[in-house]
């Protein structure tokens, strides 16, 4: 097995992620793609650290999973905080691209 | 290894803010509903921080096994997110009680968010400079929602979070890319190896995620969208420190990577580097002289002010690093000044913030007035104050990097800023008005005020006094 | 093909399959559910990396901690079920844009690339060890850092989800 497929799979699970973060309005899915991109640079550390023989690849993961969970509880408080204020978690008026 | 004596002593700044910020803890979890103690003890910390940075300028170290270099670079940026603290926390209390959400976490995560800022100044690997810029980020996004009971602020921090969010997954993936072609994260290391690094187009592509990244951090366009909206919604002294000391640590992590690090002089990432910065210039003025909300009118001036800076970092010679340095310290205290005048005049309910809201303000509040003026003047870059000197050094830098089209251009638009700041000038000393405050002006509020718009004369009158000190670390 | 292959290409088409529908599904509980069997399919791939540390901890936090609390995110937010997924036409480009020229960029880097030169799998004895005496010493710093960030999170997070107390 080479690295290639891991990194092509990586890549590509990142772009459907990036697709969610930009195309849907729903808060909390937004928050799951951005999930979804992180578990896929997850795998690309993983797997440069396996075909590089160094374990800092997997630090970094270990850190990186660390901080997802720091910011998956910060995230859902806000979204639950501002649900409580305005009964809606779309995010409309937040629109992402919004020049 | 582990951690020894000396590498305490070397980075004592940090250190004791750490503490205090656990002090600042203790006291809020202790004494109940009493946040007057938490301003107190983090006012206490953030000022014994800095100083003793004064006493850490000197030639950098690098502590706890080559994770971290302080002194030197890390020190002088120390002083520049340790004054924005400082002159928040003071400006924040009166804030906070008369929009009566005045609590004691409010400290707590100004001090633990200025800890993230000095590690990402002082970091020496690329996984000290991810968790930094998190550390920071995650008290940030609390404090943009810091007014739970309002929906702006629940938005706010909605929008910072999910977009500060969606920039981390870039700045992991681009970390990943260079340590997958490096085979290490530590930046010395790297440094090293950039020469044969810099012809691979995975490493090219890493660097560019971390454009993209640290782009997203300083509000540059094509990634400023967040920043106007999360200004607006934000409490305003919170806004005055995310566009000056997250700013700041942003640009110090910048400088860090792709200047000191990277020799990226000459390479196509400088050109990339030179094109954001003339949007950021472009878009940042143009939008800022059509709004009407004097907060949203600052946030669009923050995304000009990055394009500014960046042409620095394009450059990326002594000159640019030095005239950031420079910059920032110098942005730094208008900018929490300027913030700091607006939640002063802000009433509940965001009523109040806009231009007409100041017409004939010098007529009842000539201090406030006099001081707007000074603050107005240094962001447009008039002479005897320190904004001045700021753009002339940067925009000089880009000159002698053969980028001259984009001091060119930095010029230019620096004449469209002047309409809207004088703007404001005129219409407190020109139009009669009833602009007036319903409550006195706290004394420690002025006299964050006016710390901040002496600092703004004194780096006027006497730029050489920073610059030689920051000539003097240049590179690692 | 080989063993080792035929469980990678199972794996990716979970993790793919998967995230696809966490970003396209309408049913925000699909989403989840999805989600689930992402996480999954990342941790198998961690295993056939001989990453066993952390593809104990990826099953861990993730499933165990951030998972659950997306869950909780959308039942505490119920309206926001079979939610509109129409996005206004003026995003609709730049993200496009966007979009094609990130995947044209990393899929054409890496497509291109030569791998001949990277070693071939070393692989691991066992990286628990290793990582935990990693962690207390060249990477104590970062392993303090990250402590305070949870503590952080801690904190910031009860204080915005708390309910309002009697007016102090």
């Amino acid at each position: 097995m080479e690295l290639q497929p891991y990194l092509l799979l990586s890549a590509i699970t990142f772009v459907i992620g990036v697709v969610g973060v930009l195309s849907r309005r729903n808060a909390i899915i937004v928050f799951m793609s951005i999930e979804l991109m992180l578990n896929s640079v997850n795998l690309s550390l993983v797997a440069f650290s396996a075909f590089l023989g160094d374990v800092t690849g997997q630090m970094l993961v270990f850190f990186a999973m660390t901080v997802a969970a720091a910011e998956a509880a910060i995230g859902l408080a806000i979204i639950i905080s501002m649900f409580r204020n305005k009964q809606t978690v779309n995010i409309d008026d937040i629109n992402i691209l919004k020049w | 290894m582990g951690i020894t004596f000396s590498d305490i002593t070397s980075s004592a700044p940090l250190v004791s803010l750490v503490l205090f910020s656990f002090l600042t803890l203790i006291v809020e979890s202790w004494g109940k509903d009493k946040p007057v103690l938490s301003y107190w003890v983090s006012l206490l910390g953030v000022g014994v921080s800095l100083a003793l940075s004064f006493g850490h300028l000197g030639a950098g170290i690098p502590v706890f096994g080559g994770m971290l270099l302080q002194g030197g670079f890390a020190g002088y940026c120390n002083l520049i997110f340790l004054s924005s603290a400082f002159l928040t926390i003071l400006l924040s209390r009166g804030y906070l009680e008369r929009m009566e959400c005045h609590r004691g976490e409010f400290y707590i995560l100004i001090l633990f968010s200025t800890v993230g800022m000095m590690l990402m100044a002082g970091a020496l690997n690329l996984i000290t400079v991810f968790l930094g810029i998190e550390l920071m980020s995650v008290s940030l996004y609390v404090l943009a929602g810091f007014m739970r009971k309002k929906v702006r602020s629940n938005e706010s921090a909605l929008k910072y979070f999910l977009l500060g969010a969606f920039a981390t997954g870039f700045l992991l993936y681009g970390i990943a890319l260079i340590y997958g072609t490096s085979g290490t994260t530590d930046l010395v290391a790297i440094s090293k190896l950039f020469p044969q690094l810099s012809h691979n187009p995975i490493f090219l592509v890493g660097c560019g995620l971390l454009v993209v990244a640290f782009s997203f951090k300083i509000a540059a366009v094509p990634f400023h969208m967040w920043a106007p909206d999360v200004y607006e919604g934000a409490p305003t002294t919170v806004s005055g420190f995310m566009s000056t000391g997250a700013k700041a640590a942003a640009f110090a992590t910048f400088l860090l990577v792709f200047v000191r690090v990277f020799d990226i002089a000459g390479t196509s990432l400088s050109q990339v580097i030179a094109v954001i910065a003339a949007a950021s210039m472009i878009v940042g003025n143009v939008t800022a002289v059509a709004q009407t909300n004097v907060k949203r009118m600052l946030a669009y001036s923050s995304i000009a002010h990055a394009g500014y800076m960046l042409s620095g970092i394009a450059a990326a010679n002594v000159e640019g690093e030095t005239g950031i340095l420079f910059y920032l310290l110098a942005y730094t205290f208008v900018n929490v000044g300027a913030f700091g005048i607006v939640s002063i005049m802000e009433r509940q309910d965001d009523k109040k913030l806009n231009f007409e809201d100041y017409e004939g303000l010098s007529a009842r509040r000539p201090a406030l007035a006099v001081l707007m003026t000074i603050f107005m003047f240094s962001l447009a870059g008039i002479p005897p104050f320190a904004g001045f000197f700021g753009k002339y050094y940067v925009f000089l830098a880009a000159v002698k990097a053969n980028l001259t089209w984009l001091a060119i251009l930095g010029v230019l638009t620096s004449l469209i800023s002047v309409y809207y700041y004088l703007r404001l000038v005129v219409l407190m000393y020109f139009r009669e008005g009833d602009a007036d405050l319903d409550h006195s002006v706290p004394r420690r509020s002025m006299i964050a005020l006016a710390i901040a718009a002496i600092s703004i004369v004194v780096l006027g009158l006497y730029p050489s006094l920073i610059v030689d000190l920051t000539r003097s670390f240049f590179k690692i | 093909m080989d063993l080792y292959t035929i469980a990678f290409y199972l794996f990716a088409v979970i993790t793919l399959v998967s995230a696809s529908i966490v970003v396209f599904s309408k049913n925000i509980i699909y989403s989840a559910f999805a989600l689930l069997f992402a996480f999954f399919g990342v941790a198998g791939l961690y295993v056939l990396l001989m990453a066993d540390f952390i593809a104990v901890t990826q099953l861990m936090i993730y499933v165990g901690g951030i998972l659950v609390l997306v869950l909780f995110g959308v039942m505490l937010t119920t309206r926001v079920i079979n939610v509109d997924m129409r996005t206004g036409t003026i995003q609709t480009l730049p993200a496009v844009l966007i979009v094609a020229a990130l995947a044209g960029t990393l899929v054409g880097v890496f497509w291109t690339t030569d791998w001949r030169i990277m070693p071939a799998f070393p692989g691991f004895e066992k990286t628990a060890p290793r990582i935990g005496e990693l962690l207390l010493t060249s990477y104590l710093l970062p392993f303090e850092i990250a402590s305070v960030v949870l503590l952080v999170a801690l904190v910031g997070a009860a204080m915005i989800a708390r309910r309002e107390k009697k007016a102090s």
